[in-house]
């Protein structure tokens, strides 16, 4: 087609080579015949897991027993470590089932002892396809054959639980349609809340239980129907302190435990934040009695890189660079992060129209606001803002020239952010304390302007301006706190290549801005009325 | 319903915004090496002076801090001035000052000027408060006196007339008239009052503030349409000369009407603002060929 090539200028055809098709054909080089995966540039969620126990030991023996969570498939454990009072002796041994325990053993416990178990765990969530075809085999070995036996709390030989298992039809079909039918079943037992142990039978002939009582219930009809099963006691992870736990299910097919949790409807799954602590009917802590026990799991968690970003984003790998520079890994994402903030700013300047103080500003606060928090950014950013503002209508009395006011106002951005760093640590608020990040130079032109904005054009104007960089700064924040973009450039930093391909788009693009349909309004009207 | 909509879809590709008027008008009409001929007054007045443009005489240039001395005591016998930065914008460091008295000078609205007040005022331009640069010069010019007709829609400060010309011709034209809110400022984003002109008879046919139509001056009550702009042929005729001597193909013209001498040109812009637009109900696109597309 000519016509198309005569009317792209050599420059054209040049910028939309280097800017569009060399970013295109790295990305499809690393990802074809390098070991890149996009999906690897998806953030990983890494709990932290603190357990907290408490007893008084009257200074007499005690002993205290829980479960530690296993490296598997479904979960990586890391950085464990225990804080218990010193008169504790801390072992850990391979259990049933090959539960880790953790037992503690003091012979002078005080009152109000404390034992603290911490870990780091990245978990996967986990899907089973079951065969629809697998029929339940003939015979088991011995090892597994232990999960079909009737125990306690789990009565799979009562006549009740055999009867039930025949009233639900699971007692023929394959190992999908059974399970099928017991997890239906189960599942749709009226849900209490936790209320000690409920044993398989009571769960049955109430017609309701909480997550125990009705795994206990699934197990014992899978074991009643040839399907060996076991009771999985765990956590779900969620940010915040508690104390309930959870339990749910694995069924033994064709030579895999697959995990099913009948309470929160999971069906041959495994959300990626259960946690598993152990198996079998167990109970999650022993401990010697008459001491006034107490536990809490208290989580935390935050976006970590996965691993495999790390270690397969080889070429050009700015983070290695910035490791061999000792420099974190939070500046490298801020110095990548910013063509993509100020990107952000172009976008909200130039094609919505929205105001703010100076050009780059609200892309060096978001950074910033990335390593104290968004909202504690944006108090920070008010509070340099009014000293500021108050110092230069003191200054102001001065009549100082220009550039010896500005430099009064650098100085008083820096006490400022030393005085809040000062007043949040002696306060206890690490976050605010990080205020330091600012950008200063530009903070005190900006707060300039701000102030200038405010006596000439009036607050209306000023205040207009301060909520637009604020918006601004919320937008930029948005996208430069996307751990998966950081990742994304960091794997593939020739993404900046078409940052700059899109501002050289939005540089040529004459479109009317959003708000210019507001200003313009009246004549883009009036006149359409008289034609 | 349709078919409204299609006649807006065709305004809005007649209107500028400030993304389009900067792309297809002022970087494809203004080379960047001539801005400092709309930018810097003082080049701009000696282009105008040259060609033989009118505009208000010169007292004194501060080049620098070195010299502000030296123009406040040439200052010391002169009354009715105007001290400018050169590289000033938006009326921004402009200073009226008005009758000597014992010890300074009669400012506007009453306001008294020291001495003082003054050098310090030379001394902020040159310093470049109030430009965008680091430095700058302060020019020191005549005051104007307005012409009766612009006096009647109000007196205490300076009426501007400004024609927006495009490749040599005159394309939209307005009086900007100030109120009490704009301070004496004519400025339309300060509260001035912009009053449309009619390019070939010069008759005010509109007039806006605050982006409502109004008839007349809210405080001065004068008519503002409909009245014929005193020595409109003159302005014309002067715009069509400075487009067509200056290198600079999209132009914002400035000038204001002296009593005795006529028309003055204030200054001239290359990035003129689009507010014309909403003052005269006329689209850029309307008045500038081939931007319709």
């Amino acid at each position: 087609m000519p016509t198309i090539f005569s009317k792209l200028r050599l420059s054209s055809v040049f910028v939309l080579l280097f800017f569009v098709g060399l970013p295109a054909a790295l990305a499809v080089y690393k990802l074809y015949f390098l070991d890149y995966r996009l999906t690897d540039v998806l953030p990983r969620t890494e709990y932290h897991v603190s357990v907290k126990l408490t007893l008084d030991g009257h200074l007499g023996r005690a002993r205290v027993r829980t479960f530690l969570p296993h490296n598997d498939q479904h979960q990586e454990i890391f950085g464990e470590g225990q804080n218990a009072d010193q008169t504790f002796r801390f072992t850990t041994e391979l259990g049933q089932a090959d539960n880790r325990e953790a037992i503690w053993l003091g012979s002078a416990v005080p009152d109000q002892a404390e034992i603290v178990y911490e870990f780091s765990a990245l978990a996967n969530a986990v899907r089973y396809r079951i065969d629809p075809g697998l029929q339940v085999p003939q015979g088991y070995t011995r090892a597994i054959r232990a999960y079909l036996a009737p125990e306690e709390a789990i009565q799979v030989d009562d006549p009740d639980i055999l009867r039930a298992a025949r009233e639900i039809g699971a007692d023929s079909g394959s190992i999908y349609e059974r399970l099928r039918k017991i997890f239906d079943f189960t599942a749709s037992l009226t849900q209490r809340p936790f209320k000690g142990t409920t044993d398989a039978l009571t769960a049955l002939k109430l017609g309701e239980a909480s997550c125990n009582g009705k795994s206990r219930l699934f197990v014992a009809l899978a074991r009643a129907v040839g399907i060996p099963a076991r009771l999985v006691g765990g956590l779900i992870l969620t940010n915040g302190t508690k104390r309930t736990s959870h339990q749910w299910v694995e069924a033994y097919i064709g030579g895999h435990w697959v995990p099913f949790g009948p309470t929160n409807g999971h069906f041959a799954s495994l959300p990626e934040n259960y946690l598993v602590l152990y198996r079998g009917d167990e109970a999650l802590f022993r401990h010697t009695s008459d001491v006034n026990f107490n536990y809490a799991f208290t989580t935390t968690s935050r976006m970590v890189p996965s691993k495999r970003a790390r270690e397969v984003f080889k070429v050009f790998n700015v983070w290695d660079l910035f490791a061999r520079l000792n420099l974190p890994f939070s500046l490298l994402r801020t110095v990548l992060m910013l063509p993509i903030g100020a990107l952000v700013v172009v976008l909200f300047k130039n094609v919505i129209g929205v105001p703010t103080f100076g050009t780059f500003l609200p892309a060096l606060i978001a950074a910033a606001a990335g390593e104290t928090g968004l909202v504690w950014g944006l108090v920070s950013l008010v509070i340099v803002t009014m000293a500021v503002v108050v110092a230069r209508a003191l200054v102001q009395r001065l009549q100082l020239l220009h550039s010896p006011t500005l430099g009064i106002l650098l100085t008083v951005v820096v006490l400022t952010m030393l005085g809040t760093s000062l007043a949040a640590e002696h306060f206890d608020m690490k976050q605010l304390a990080r205020v330091s990040y600012f950008p200063i130079a530009v903070m005190a032109i900006a707060s300039e302007r701000f102030y200038l904005s405010l006596t000439e054009q009036g607050p209306a104007i000023a205040a207009q301006h301060f909520t637009g960089t604020l918006l601004v700064v919320l937008g930029c924040y948005l996208v430069m706190a996307s751990l998966a973009i950081q990742i994304l450039v960091s794997g593939f930093p020739e993404v900046l290549l078409l940052v700059i391909a899109a501002n050289i788009y939005v540089g040529r693009w004459v479109g009317v801005r959003l708000i210019e349909f507001w200003r313009f309004r009246g004549v883009l009207r009036a006149q359409e009325a008289a034609a | 319903m349709l078919r409204q909509d299609s006649a807006w879809a065709r305004r809005k590709g007649l209107l500028f915004g400030i993304n389009r008027r900067n792309v297809e008008l002022v970087y494809a009409c203004n080379p960047r090496r001539h801005y400092p001929l709309a930018d810097d007054k003082l080049r701009c007045k000696e282009l105008l002076v040259a060609q033989g443009i009118p505009v208000a005489p010169t007292i004194a240039v501060c080049r620098g801090l070195f010299e502000v001395e030296r123009v406040v005591a040439t200052l010391r016998d002169k009354q009715d001035f105007v001290v400018k930065p050169a590289g000033g914008s938006g009326g921004d460091g402009i200073a009226v000052v008005g009758s000597r008295t014992a010890t300074g000078w009669r400012g506007s609205a009453e306001r008294y000027i020291s001495e003082g007040e003054l050098r310090q005022h030379l001394a902020n331009i040159v310093f470049g408060a109030f430009s965008k640069q680091l430095e700058d010069k302060a020019l020191v010019e005549e005051r104007i006196r307005p012409h009766a007709w612009l006096n009647t829609l109000w007196s205490d400060g300076v009426c501007d007339i400004r024609i927006i010309s495009h490749e040599g011709k005159s394309a939209l034209a307005m009086l900007r008239v100030p109120t009490l809110r704009s301070e004496g400022r004519a400025n339309l984003h300060r509260g001035g009052i912009g009053v449309a002109i009619a390019l070939d008879s010069g008759i005010t046919t509109r007039a806006v503030l605050n982006g409502k139509a109004i008839r007349v001056h809210p405080e001065t009550g004068a008519n503002l349409v409909g009245c014929r702009v005193p020595h409109w042929k003159e302005c014309v005729a002067i715009a069509r000369r400075i487009a067509r001597g200056v290198p600079l193909g999209y132009l914002g013209i400035d000038m204001t009407i002296d009593e005795d001498r006529g028309p003055l040109v204030l200054e001239i812009n290359a990035r003129p603002g689009l507010e014309i637009q909403n003052v005269t109900h006329t689209l850029l696109g309307e008045v500038i060929p081939g931007a319709a597309s």
